[in-house]
């Protein structure tokens, strides 16, 4: 049975290049250089810090975060003091948890 | 706004005018709410693009409805009615189980009895008070034969197990015994697989107690000698695999009744790879695997019924439901398909209910851990994927894996689908009314044919029609439904494919349940799950499933694209290629200068290209022909080809560096003043409204299906 394993992702990220995380926040939509394509696959693929998603308030328009629980039946964990009205704020924001989860260090607001 | 307080489903979901339909509703709070019934133009929300867009339609069962709950129990298993009065007994059977350890899990059952999966993995036997317990777990994916006995002369019970591969640690064979009351007595109804996740194979019940190589031979025997009084069932589960019930060659005949759609044609223990097709060796597909969230029947009473008025138009429709939770509101659709009974437009629209089928309640991006890599960017959930992150009994689509992580491999609409409707998730349904919504803007008058009816009917249902437009991502497609196409082409039907990723897996209907389908996605193609060898065959109709490119019809060969590359983090615009200044392909590009980007905006990323996109190849079946008018090669780094179009592994092969990784927009005419252009992407149909519906790719998408409803012939081609 094939079957995706999140813990394949194994790019190491330095966290001395926090050069890759201004690129992100200047651009989190993309295209994005290599190094950068590399350290969201590891954070995006593996999940470290948290499998987050955003529940639609009102399409289009307003989002709010949430969390994936990995178990099927049991509510998406909801952040109600995390809204978002621009999405790529919200990737910023999460890009943010999961450099401290992988790299034990935090980015700069 | 809340979507989920009130569900339902309509039944049948494609009806004509003058037929009835009736509307199967449940709420688990809301004691009423208010019903319209609305005619659906568009169902897409977004802010961006022409929003919701219904039309109140004013129905005889318009107004307050009541409500109540009503459950649902997923889990399919077989019952057993008119069991005869057993004192001792045995009862034998192969096992694969798929989650043991998980939970307890019964493999049979009577009042009185149970053997099964106690909750660690280990075989338990429970007679009344007794229980008796096997010590090694069983382990998952490996077959093993178990059997279970009860003398009822001593209460002497029996369990034992084992291992069909001893090898490698594999080996969980042994016996025990132990002791209950004598005398005992039971009959009635038996159960098999309630709960259970796996397969079963070749199950016996016989009225003593066996030891456990009888028993065992019992269940290697196809057929058991009928004529032993004491054999109470042999169940052979290879017989009629489409159906609902699994016949048993004993005397008693005590055929089960399955419930809930237990997955067939799948190998048994005894399966020997000689053959991957059941209909060649069915003798070794006499096992089911059952699951404990197959969902196929809600089975909800009906709360309104409404007469079709003869003079509504075919189309997208929903019965509209409004309440209030509390301070929110609710607003929640249950929608059907009103298709044209007689043709009363020139062109038809396919409702591609095989696809939306296919699709229904995906969970693909609650559960596997590709997603977020694939759409390259956070996953945005609506609230009706929310409700299904928390309600797994709606049951889940044919992309999704069961509990058990075996594949989801059919479909069926006798539950509330929340991704088929307005307010949906933004693909299929809701992406497809975007070109509904632009043929009303446009003043097209058109009629709606269904996927399952091109499927029953063939193609004297397209016939009638100058044009036949299929919509954004028509991806599941039956044989019957291709030999409709095939036939509506060469008797010079024009064919509009406005979408990508079309006529890609092999699918088949059930034979006589509408709304069912099934695909088996075998071990090829863009999959979100791999099928077990041997086990590519639809239960269906034993015909072979997996990608069309792979039975030797690739979408080229129709349409004269087919898919080659997702590309989900931007949409691109296309480029007029020296076909495009062809004069038979002038009409086109009627208003379209020659350097002009075509769909350089769009509401899914940005462009018309995007999503999944298709290419014309030659090899692949595109026609000698085939004008190549138009191109988006240029699709960047998010754009990755399919598995299939790789024979090797190297690097390149990215969206960047590979100019197999585009759409394509084709032309070509067909037999007797039939033609069909393709655009080869779905974004294609949300482009269509950009700048007040006056951007390129409506115009060329309007100066097509103008030209391929003028009967003039396409001249200037060879035949």
């Amino acid at each position: 049975m094939l079957v995706n394993d999140p813990a394949t992702a194994h790019y190491v990220i330095d966290p001395a290049r926090v050069d890759l995380a201004e690129e992100f926040r200047r651009n989190p939509k993309g295209p994005h250089s290599a190094e950068l394509m590399k350290v969201l696959h590891r954070m995006r693929w593996s999940g470290e810090g948290g499998r987050f998603v955003l529940i639609t308030l009102d399409p289009g328009r307003r989002w709010m975060l949430g969390k994936l629980p990995g178990i099927r039946g049991v509510p998406v964990e909801s952040f109600a003091n995390r809204i978002y009205t621009d999405i790529t704020e919200a990737e910023w924001d999460v890009f943010r948890i999961r450099w401290k989860a992988i790299t034990g260090q935090e980015l700069p607001e | 706004m809340n979507t989920t307080e009130v569900l339902g489903y309509a039944w049948p979901l494609v009806v004509s005018a003058g037929e009835e339909i009736a509307f199967h509703l449940s709420s688990p709070t809301l004691r009423a709410a208010e019903a319209r019934l609305m005619r659906v133009r568009c169902g897409d929300p977004d802010p961006a693009g022409p929003g919701l867009k219904l039309d109140d339609m004013g129905s005889a069962v318009d107004g307050q409805v009541a409500l109540h709950h009503q459950p649902i129990h997923p889990g399919s298993f077989a019952s057993v009615d008119g069991v005869p009065a057993l004192g001792s007994f045995s009862f034998g059977v192969f096992l694969w189980p798929t989650r043991p350890g998980q939970d307890a899990r019964s493999i049979a059952a009577m009042e009185g009895w149970r053997f099964g999966l106690g909750a660690d993995g280990v075989l338990e036997l429970a007679v009344r008070s007794a229980t008796l317990r096997a010590t090694r777990p069983l382990i998952e994916r490996e077959w093993v034969f178990v059997c279970a006995s009860y003398d009822a002369a001593t209460g002497t019970l029996a369990v034992a197990q084992q291992s069909l591969d001893p090898q490698g640690g594999r080996d969980r064979s042994e016996a025990a015994t132990g002791k209950a009351a004598p005398g005992l007595t039971c009959a009635g109804t038996l159960t098999l697989a309630r709960g259970f996740d796996g397969k079963l194979d070749r199950p016996r019940l016989y009225a003593a107690a066996l030891d456990a190589g009888t028993a065992r031979a019992l269940s290697e025997a196809l057929v058991p000698p009928s004529g032993d009084p004491r054999l109470i069932a042999a169940w052979d589960f290879s017989i009629d695999q489409h159906g609902d019930v699994a016949r048993d060659l004993s005397a008693q005949q005590l055929h089960a009744k399955l419930h809930q759609m237990p997955t067939r044609a799948v190998t048994g223990a005894n399966w020997d790879g000689r053959s991957q097709a059941w209909t060649e060796v069915p003798w070794q597909y006499g096992a089911i695997h059952f699951h404990s969230d197959d969902m196929a029947d809600c089975d909800w009473s009906p709360d309104l019924t409404l007469r079709i008025p003869d003079d509504w138009r075919s189309g997208f429709y929903a019965l509209r439901l409004c309440a209030h939770t509390g301070s929110e509101p609710v607003e929640s659709f249950v929608p059907f398909f009103l298709r044209a009974r007689q043709p009363k437009a020139k062109l038809a629209f396919v409702a591609a209910t095989a696809t939306f089928l296919a699709y229904a309640n995906s969970a693909l991006r609650l559960d596997q851990v590709h997603a977020e890599s694939m759409l390259e960017g956070l996953i945005v959930l609506s609230r009706d994927d929310v409700y299904l992150q928390e309600h797994r009994e709606l049951g889940l689509s044919t992309y999704d894996t069961h509990s058990d992580g075996s594949g989801w491999c059919w479909s069926t609409a006798k539950r509330p689908i929340l991704n088929m409707r307005p307010r949906g998730n933004t693909f299929n349904y809701v992406n497809d009314t975007h070109i509904l919504d632009w043929l009303e803007h446009e003043g097209f008058d058109y009629d709606i044919v269904t996927d399952e009816d091109i499927h029953r009917e063939g193609a004297r249902l397209l016939a009638p029609y100058a044009c036949v437009i299929t919509g954004s991502h028509p991806e599941y497609f039956s044989k019957q439904m291709l030999d409709a196409f095939d036939a509506y082409q060469r008797a010079g039907g024009r064919h509009m494919y406005l979408g990508g990723n079309g006529f890609y897996w092999r699918i088949a209907f059930h034979p006589t349940l509408p709304a069912t389908m099934e695909i088996r996605r075998g071990m090829g193609g863009l999959r979100t799950w791999e099928g077990e060898a041997g086990e590519h065959n639809l239960m269906f109709t034993g015909e072979p499933s997996a990608l069309w490119r792979h039975n030797g019809r690739p979408p080229q060969r129709l349409v004269g694209v087919g898919f080659d590359a997702q590309v989900f983090d931007r949409s691109a615009a296309y480029r007029r290629l020296p076909d495009s200044f062809d004069p038979r392909a002038a009409f086109i590009f009627e208003g379209i200068g020659p350097d002009d980007p075509i769909g350089e905006k769009g509401l899914r990323g940005g462009g018309a290209a995007g999503l999944e996109v298709d290419r014309a190849d030659a090899t692949l079946g595109s026609s000698p022909n085939l004008l190549l008018v138009a191109t988006a090669d240029r699709l960047g780094t998010g754009g990755l080809p399919a598995p299939e179009e790789l024979r090797t592994l190297h690097r390149g092969f990215g969206g960047e560096e590979n100019a197999r990784v585009r759409a394509d927009m084709i032309f070509t005419p067909t037999a007797n003043g039939g033609a069909v252009f393709a655009t080869g992407s779905i974004a294609w149909a949300c482009a269509l409204s950009c700048d007040g519906y006056t951007n390129s790719a409506a115009r060329v998408t309007g100066n097509v299906l103008r030209r391929f409803l003028d009967p003039a012939p396409f001249d200037g081609f060879e035949s």
